[in-house]
């Protein structure tokens, strides 16, 4: 979601300069040329400042230069590096290169233009690269691959009944108010229920106070949005969305109460992430209405939503799910059942892999840093401060049985995240910024030796490979496994539920940058020396073999 | 007109406060002014010159010429081009007593952006009229991005390296050790530097100079007022001033205006670099001193980094002892405009009067020259020699 704090300040028209604003509106760079000397100057004035002539035309220059020098600004909203471009034409000027692999640029690259939005609508000179374009291209041809589902019934929706007032229940709730869907939030305890009601009302408060709906758009929100201890009142909703706690049972009980109240035409959607959809829909009488809407917190936010496909699920269920997400705005992908589905299926191969650097030497700020240089928005350890990981990932060990002593110690020292003000690093009060914390350096050192492992240097090209190579290397499995269709639906699942950048593609895209061969190279020299989790998928061995990429190449 | 011995530095001021959360700008303003007077054993009535920049409060010197109580004034200069503007202004005061416009020139820095919160802006400098602003109005207005990209293309063209650039930065630190008032009195390693946090890379936090508040001042007098005097005469013996810009789009960032500042004060001085035993250089950032090194004639341009390598900078140690108050980088950058403190410390050093831990023996030539706006865009290099007598 852009906000307007992110717009740069209006620029100062002052007069003569308008045709050049006129044309930047249109994405076209205009230089001033002087018919005397024959020569460009940037920026434009009404004489040349090369020759002195009093009268000097507009011209259309190409957009195209390369790179004269550059520096890296930290903290920006989004990738920039302050740069002196020189364009074809010969000028060289101050500007700045966005929106592209700022941190893999070098004197003499090529650049384009991109225009950047300021406050007042002016468009604001600026470049990218040709290959964030490409991505941006790309990533275009992968959302219309997605297609268009028949949006009738869709349209047709009035009533969401969405059944648990947790967080991500209360957060699905808001993205279907947004979309003027009627909404009957349940849960069967009247305390969590009057607190996920507080919360949705105070967002949309916020939503006023902030000017982003009206005192009348606010009123009307709020008259969509009932709630109800009573199952039995998800009998008028056309589509019913579960988002309880991740038990089994539990859910199977709840979808086997549905199934004896719903409409006949309901849709019957669960928000796990975890569980066996087709397990959940055998619950039901109907399990061709039954399918996985995986949300991602917050869910009113986040734009993705994994339509997750059991064995029995309908055709017309899938393509209903389809337009109602589009309805809602979000970016369906259809998935099959897996464990992790595909987003998290790779976040989990990469958390892995962190958490074993972490073993051998490497330390949270490092992969943090090698994960925000290669362009993601965030490290893997500050997502997981952010996210509460430590402790799901301590309750999903001891479910499973096994033992992680560096995620118990700092379970048991409350070391549960941002929200708690530490996690795998510390936060000052109402702040964000992750800071070093020695307690954990010493933590992470004492695991080292409670797993008898030496620590070493690990040079930021092992750590990028080992943390993104197997993602591709899993993405690979889930084509091959038939759980996504295409390679470039796991690319959007990054993009629209993880942050991966639209100047970067995706994990499949960035997999063909690099070129097949050279990621079966590498994985099989990582297997050689850390074993058999990074053996390269079949599908890439063949790929490797015939030239070709995973994604389609664009026209 | 050859500016060549028509005036002597007769007295110098710079103001202890680093952060002046108790002081206007007027009352520093006003306070570096008595210092100097003072060191030069003159009083406010002997000044009939006086030469300020756009952080002097009010109009054009008029409004500051009251506050301190100059009543015989004659002559007036504003001259504003940043850091450099009081190198600009000891080269017009010596034009104007050669012209006979002044006998005594005063010229006072001061300002207080640290305790005004108001960041790396210049006091005193409209932005909103300037009409290139518009079309870079995506470019974050930091000057440090300018001079990295300085750093990068110098790094490009001639295999200059991070490592060289903290060697000016451990040179002046080594000397702000000695220095009571400095902010940065820590001797720092070059692993220091480059283990410190990348601000604009290839620039890391300790390549940046200080921010600061305070000012100073400089009495400038005519020979025959300098000889009265008792204090050990400082003769200017040259000086020269440049101007570089963009020129519509024709940026090179490999040289500054120091390349023409620095051969019209040599020529008029008539002295070689090879002659000067002490220089203080503008230090916005490291690589601001290395060009300047360069582009003054000290060493090749290009070289400039081997040439700051290994301590060569370093008083007692190098051939080319430069800052030795620790200069913008370790002691203090008043109202983000170096150019006065820079004069000060040249001055010291030609007197003998700098620490002893760093005073240069042989203290005959010496050189100050500084470089105002921004290297990497429009700017104005200021260099004077001065002579010891």
């Amino acid at each position: 979601m852009s906000s307007a704090k992110h717009l740069l300040p209006a620029p100062v028209v002052f007069p003569g300069d308008e045709p050049f604003w006129q044309a930047a509106a249109q994405g076209r760079l205009l230089l001033k040329h002087c018919p005397a000397c024959d020569r460009s100057h940037f920026y434009p004035r009404a004489h040349c400042p090369l020759c002195g002539h009093p009268d000097t035309h507009w011209r259309e220059a190409s957009g195209r230069g390369k790179v004269y020098s550059y520096t890296l600004m930290g903290r920006a909203a989004r990738p920039t590096a302050p740069a002196i471009v020189e364009l074809e034409e010969g000028p060289r000027l101050s500007t700045v290169v966005v929106d592209a692999d700022v941190h893999a640029l070098a004197i003499d690259d090529p650049v384009t233009l991109r225009f950047l939005p300021t406050e007042q609508g002016l468009q604001a000179l600026a470049f990218t690269t040709p290959a964030a374009d490409h991505a941006r291209r790309y990533t275009q041809a992968a959302l219309s691959e997605l297609g268009q589902a028949p949006s009738g019934r869709a349209q047709a929706m009035q009533e969401a009944a969405v059944i648990g007032a947790g967080n991500m229940g209360t957060g699905i709730a808001q993205a279907f108010l947004s979309a003027g869907l009627r909404v009957l939030l349940i849960d069967s305890s009247a305390t969590s229920l009057a607190a996920g009601l507080e919360r949705i009302e105070q967002a949309l408060h916020k939503d006023l106070e902030r000017g982003r709906l009206d005192a009348s758009a606010h009123a009307a929100r709020r008259a969509l949005l009932r709630t109800s201890t009573s199952l039995a009142d998800v009998a008028n909703a056309d589509v019913i969305v579960e988002a309880v706690f991740e038990d089994m049972t539990l859910k199977q009980q709840l979808f086997a109460a549905i199934d004896a109240v719903a409409a006949p035409h309901a849709l019957l959607a669960t928000n796990t992430s975890t569980l066996d959809v087709g397990a959940i829909a055998a619950a039901t009488s109907r399990p061709g209405s039954v399918l996985g809407l995986h949300f991602f917190n917050p869910a009113h936010v986040m734009r993705l939503i994994e339509v997750v496909r059991a064995p029995h699920t309908s055709p017309e269920a899938i393509l209903l799910a389809q337009a109602l997400a589009q309805r809602l705005g979000k970016v369906a992908v259809v998935v099959g059942i897996c464990d992790g589905f595909v987003g998290n299926r790779l976040m989990i191969r990469r958390e892995r892999e962190a958490a074993r650097l972490l073993l051998e030497g490497a330390w949270p700020q490092h992969i943090d840093r090698v994960l925000r240089a290669f362009g993601l928005p965030m490290g893997t350890f500050e997502l997981q401060d952010m996210a509460g990981g430590i402790a799901l990932t301590y309750h999903a060990r001891k479910r499973s049985g096994q033992s992680d002593w560096l995620i118990e110690q700092l379970f048991e020292r409350g070391r549960t995240g941002l929200r708690a003000g530490k996690g795998y690093y510390r936060y000052e009060a109402g702040k964000r910024t992750p800071i070093v914390d020695p307690e954990v350096s010493d933590l992470i050192e004492q695991a080292s030796r409670a797993a008898g492992i030496e620590r070493r240097h690990i040079d930021d090209a092992e750590i990028r490979d080992r943390l993104i190579l197997p993602m591709v290397n899993e993405g690979a499995k889930l084509i091959e496994e038939g759980i996504v269709e295409r390679a470039s639906d796991i690319d959007l699942v990054w993009q629209f539920g993880y942050g991966w950048p639209d100047w970067k593609g995706g994990p499949m895209y960035h997999a063909d940058r690099l070129g097949i061969a050279s990621v079966v190279e590498r994985l099989n020299a990582l297997r050689d020396a850390h074993g058999e989790r990074f053996e390269p998928a079949s599908l890439l061995v063949r790929l490797a073999q015939t030239q070709h990429g995973l994604t389609p190449a664009l026209p | 007109m050859s500016l060549h011995a028509k005036a002597y530095i007769a007295g110098i001021y710079e103001h202890p406060v680093r952060r002046a959360d108790t002081l206007s700008t007027a009352q520093l303003h006003a306070q570096v002014a008595l210092g100097a007077l003072q060191d030069a054993g003159l009083t406010l009535d002997d000044v009939d010159g006086y030469f300020c920049g756009a952080d002097a409060p009010g109009l054009g010197g008029l409004t500051m010429a009251e506050y301190i109580g100059l009543n015989r004034l004659r002559h007036v200069d504003t001259t504003e081009s940043g850091g450099s503007a009081y190198l600009l202004h000891l080269s017009h005061a010596a034009q104007a007593i050669a012209a006979g416009h002044c006998n005594v020139a005063l010229v006072t820095m001061a300002d207080r952006p640290l305790a005004a919160a108001s960041g790396t802006r210049l006091a005193g400098v409209d932005r909103s009229t300037m009409p290139n602003l518009p079309f870079q109005v995506a470019v974050p207005p930091m000057p440090m991005y300018g001079y990295a990209m300085v750093a990068r293309r110098h790094m490009h063209e001639f295999g200059t390296t991070s490592e060289q650039l903290a060697w000016v930065r451990v040179a002046a630190s080594h000397h702000a050790q000695y220095n009571p008032h400095a902010v940065h009195r820590q001797v720092v390693s070059l692993q220091e530097v480059l283990a410190s946090p990348m601000v604009a890379d290839p620039l890391h936090r300790l390549d940046c100079c200080v921010m600061t508040d305070g000012g100073g001042a400089v009495v400038l007098v005519r020979p025959e007022i300098a000889k009265r005097l008792s204090r050990p005469r400082v003769k200017l013996l040259g000086a020269g001033e440049a101007i570089k810009h963009p020129d519509a789009g024709r940026i090179d960032l490999t040289w500054s205006a120091g390349v023409h500042s620095g051969a019209k004060a040599f020529a008029e001085a008539g002295v070689t670099p090879q002659d000067i035993r002490y220089v203080s250089l503008y230090d916005s950032f490291t690589i601001t001193v290395i060009v300047q090194l360069e582009d003054l004639g000290f060493c090749a341009k290009g070289e400039g980094g081997r040439f700051v390598a290994d301590g060569n900078l370093i008083s007692g140690v190098g051939k080319l002892p430069f800052n030795t108050d620790g200069g913008g980088l370790c002691n203090n950058h008043p109202g983000n405009k170096g150019g006065m403190t820079k004069i000060l410390e040249a001055v010291r050093q030609c007197r003998g009067e700098a620490h002893p831990a760093v005073q240069v023996a042989d203290h005959s030539l010496v050189l100050a020259h500084g470089t105002g706006g921004s290297l990497a865009g429009a700017h104005a290099a200021g260099t004077v020699i001065l002579e010891a007598e």
